[in-house]
């Protein structure tokens, strides 16, 4: 063992003992009993993306891990009973309003949250003996209750995925037909009366090429704006939604949008000038996507109003 | 124009947006799955995390990276995130105790914190001491001008005639620096103050006999006619040359200073009427005090005493009475307006109005909290600034449209 894997290991049973200091409960764990768990935890979210971090990065690191849901969830692990009993006791009421919150229907949460706790538990058993559960995989880095809320929703989301192999039912095919009808109809470069066909033409291949240099443009963001054009835009989510999830104010957000439209703009420019557009085209067919897309909002509002219904409906 | 630009980048991704959607839908139904582009999903402890905002920094822009290509994980974070800012207000509610305030305290104490806030408490500090000093010393010059012109009359007589100005001594460095002439004034500063020290008698009217030694000196220095300092201090004139109506009685320098001190300041409250009165007078005396004759004029003299004791009386408790009047007469006139964003706004009660705003026109009402006016903002950030600057009710014309902002 070289002295930095030994330093580490020093901080991480020094970080177990304050840790069982700092639970309320600690349900007769030992210090040697926690340590694998915050090893995986540091490994996971410190080690990995800085091998070398310093040693108060890890001290600190520990030192703000959940202390009483952690031991409760190792306790239970361990089979402790009383444990299992103030887990249940605890979070039942977390469990079934997240359940609820994944599922359409009263009967669908209640069943969704009878299986997490077999899932928690684990039907299956390791090779040590013990149910390899999901409880092995709470590192305490949040709280338990936000955990227990994420396995709610990523089971759901995986029993969705199941019953959506089943195949297509019949209604949908009137769906599929809205669907097409609403892209026909309303294709920003289509929409209207076609006085001239070849100039018609001419501004769906323009507008087909905008929205490819647009898509790219989008990829070439860095994550975080990304992943809020993809919250705002794609999502529908509001700005201050969309702000919290990444962490920032709602006009912290809203600046930062304002300024992804305008390298999103320039990057389109330069991508569009790379295939051969004068300045003058790309600007022409910026307006005319504005002009189009502006009359078309109130049917595609419309339409979308139908499509989320129906998404709605299959979701459920 | 930028705005526009913008717009159209906006309609663009809705555009996108919708576009996908539609074929991400039709892929569920058709395929049975959602964006499965992502394999590595991120797990419940990882979503979880982030969504708490507890993931380190290096390994939240991992998980970004992640999110902004996986519908299914980022459908998770968002509605953990939504759960959990629920609970994390509830919980800050709650927590409004004693930790919290020593926890504030502890970092208001930390070094982190003190190691700027230490240097710039002993700035204010000195800054603070030194306005209190000039202030002081303000004060004495004062007390020393409200001392009777008479005073002096049996021990030094009235230099009123020979030099009619006796600007203050700030006023009297200032001349003489702009003059150029500082080397040979300023020694006799110097030697003025050196006398000073050892002069015990004044003591409370040392400034002001100050500037009036300056002042004569630098009259004397005009004339080309150097005088002796002891003789100048015997020779100082009073403060200022005031008018008959409004001049003090005199008093015998001689006095000690107890005594003279208590008949200041039985003066005072008569002598600032007089004052007020004399500057009354002044705003209708056409002066030319910057000009060439400016020692030769009798009635400067006091037209520059009343504006250094305006100064005086407006850094001590503001305007004068008749400045009161007019400011109070202009309250009463005028409409407060502010500018912002460059648009100008009157204030109409608790309503700041657009001054392009026609009342005949309806404007659209928006809730500043809600979604429309969100949506508004987010498209016009000037809007925000606004909105954010004057407080209630804003009617404001954007773009050919009038928004009250409630």
């Amino acid at each position: 063992m070289n002295k930095r894997t030994e330093q580490i290991e020093n901080l991480f049973a020094a970080g177990a003992s304050r840790l069982l200091a700092r639970a309320a409960e600690n349900h007769s764990l030992t210090g040697e009993t926690l340590i694998p768990r915050i090893r995986a935890a540091v490994g996971k979210y410190v080690l990995r993306d800085d091998p070398q971090a310093a040693p108060e990065v890890v001290k600190d690191f520990i030192d703000k891990l959940q202390a009483d849901d952690l031991c409760l969830i190792v306790a239970c692990e361990q089979g402790n009973q009383k444990a299992w009993g103030d887990l249940v006791e605890r979070f039942s009421a977390t469990v079934r309003s997240a359940a609820r919150s994944a599922s359409s229907n009263e009967e669908g949460a209640e069943d969704l949250a009878q299986s997490i706790w077999a899932e928690l538990h684990g039907l299956r058993v390791r090779d040590d003996g013990k149910p390899a559960g999901k409880l092995a995989y709470y590192s305490g880095r949040g709280s338990l209750a936000g955990w227990l809320r994420a396995v709610v929703a990523q089971l759901a989301v995986d029993q969705h995925r199941k019953q959506s192999r089943l195949v297509q039912p019949e209604e949908d095919a009137d769906f599929d037909r809205i669907i097409r009808h609403g892209q026909e109809e309303n294709t920003w470069s289509g929409h209207g009366v076609a006085v001239n066909p070849e100039l018609e033409i001419s501004k769906k291949l323009a507008g087909a090429e905008m929205q490819k240099a647009l898509a790219k443009s989008i990829k070439q963001l860095t994550a975080e704006d990304r992943l809020l054009v993809k919250l705002y835009y794609f999502d529908g989510l509001r700005l201050h939604e969309a702000g919290a999830v990444l962490g920032v104010h709602e006009a912290t957000a809203s600046r930062r949008l304002t300024r992804v439209h305008a390298e999103l703009r320039q990057q389109v420019e330069r991508i569009l000038a790379d295939q051969g557009w004068t300045k003058p085209e790309t600007e022409q067919a910026f307006s005319e996507v504005a002009l189009h897309l502006e009359a078309d909002i109130e049917p595609l509002l419309a339409t979308e109003g139908v499509l989320m219904k129906k998404e709605n409906e299959i979701a459920g | 124009m930028k705005q526009a630009n913008n717009n159209e980048v906006d309609l663009l991704l809705r555009s996108l947006a919708r576009g996908r959607n539609e074929s991400a839908l039709q892929n569920r139904l058709g395929s049975g799955g959602g964006n499965q582009a992502t394999p590595d999903h991120l797990d419940a402890d990882e979503l979880n995390s982030y969504a708490e905002g507890v993931v380190p920094a290096p390994a939240r822009a991992r998980y970004m990276e992640h999110l902004a290509d996986c519908d299914a994980c980022r459908g998770i974070v968002v509605s953990l995130t939504a759960a959990a800012g629920t609970a994390t207000r509830s919980a800050a509610s709650e927590q409004k105790g004693g930790v919290a305030f020593w926890q504030k305290l502890a970092t208001l104490l930390s070094p982190a914190v003190l190691r700027y806030a230490v240097p710039a408490l002993v700035l204010t500090a000195v800054i603070g001491i030194s306005l209190a000093m000039w202030q002081q010393r303000r004060q004495h010059e004062f007390i020393a001008q409200n001392e009777p012109v008479g005073s002096s009359t049996s021990t030094r007589p009235s230099k009123q005639t020979e030099s009619p100005t006796s600007p203050s001594t700030s006023e009297t460095h200032s001349t003489i620096q702009k003059r150029g002439e500082s080397p040979a004034a300023t020694e006799l500063f110097k030697e003025e103050n050196n006398l000073q020290d050892d002069k015990t008698r004044v003591a409370q009217g040392a400034g002001s006999r100050t500037g009036e030694i300056a002042s004569s000196a630098l009259t004397a220095k005009d004339a080309g006619q150097p005088a002796e300092l002891n003789d100048r201090l015997e020779l100082r004139p009073g403060y200022a040359q005031e008018p008959k109506a409004a001049a003090p009685a005199p008093a015998a320098s001689t006095l000690d200073e107890a005594d003279k001190s208590n008949q200041v300041a039985k003066e005072q409250p008569a002598k600032r009427e007089d004052q007020e009165r004399q500057r009354d007078a002044y705003k209708n005396t056409p002066s030319d005090e910057h000009g060439p004759n400016r020692s030769a004029a009798p009635n400067t003299a006091g037209a520059l005493s009343n504006r250094r004791l305006d100064g005086l009386s407006a850094g001590r408790g503001g305007p004068s009475g008749p400045e009161k009047k007019n400011k109070a007469g202009e309250k009463a006139g005028d409409v407060e307006t502010r500018t912002v964003s460059g648009r100008r706004f009157a204030r109409e009660g608790k309503l700041w109005v657009d001054t392009a705003y026609d009342s005949s026109r309806t404007p659209i009402k928006v809730a500043r909290d809600s979604e429309q006016f969100r949506a508004l903002v987010a498209d016009e950030p000037e809007l925000r600034a606004i909105a954010d600057q004057l407080n209630g009710e804003v009617i404001v014309v954007w773009k050919n449209r009038a928004y009250r902002i409630q």
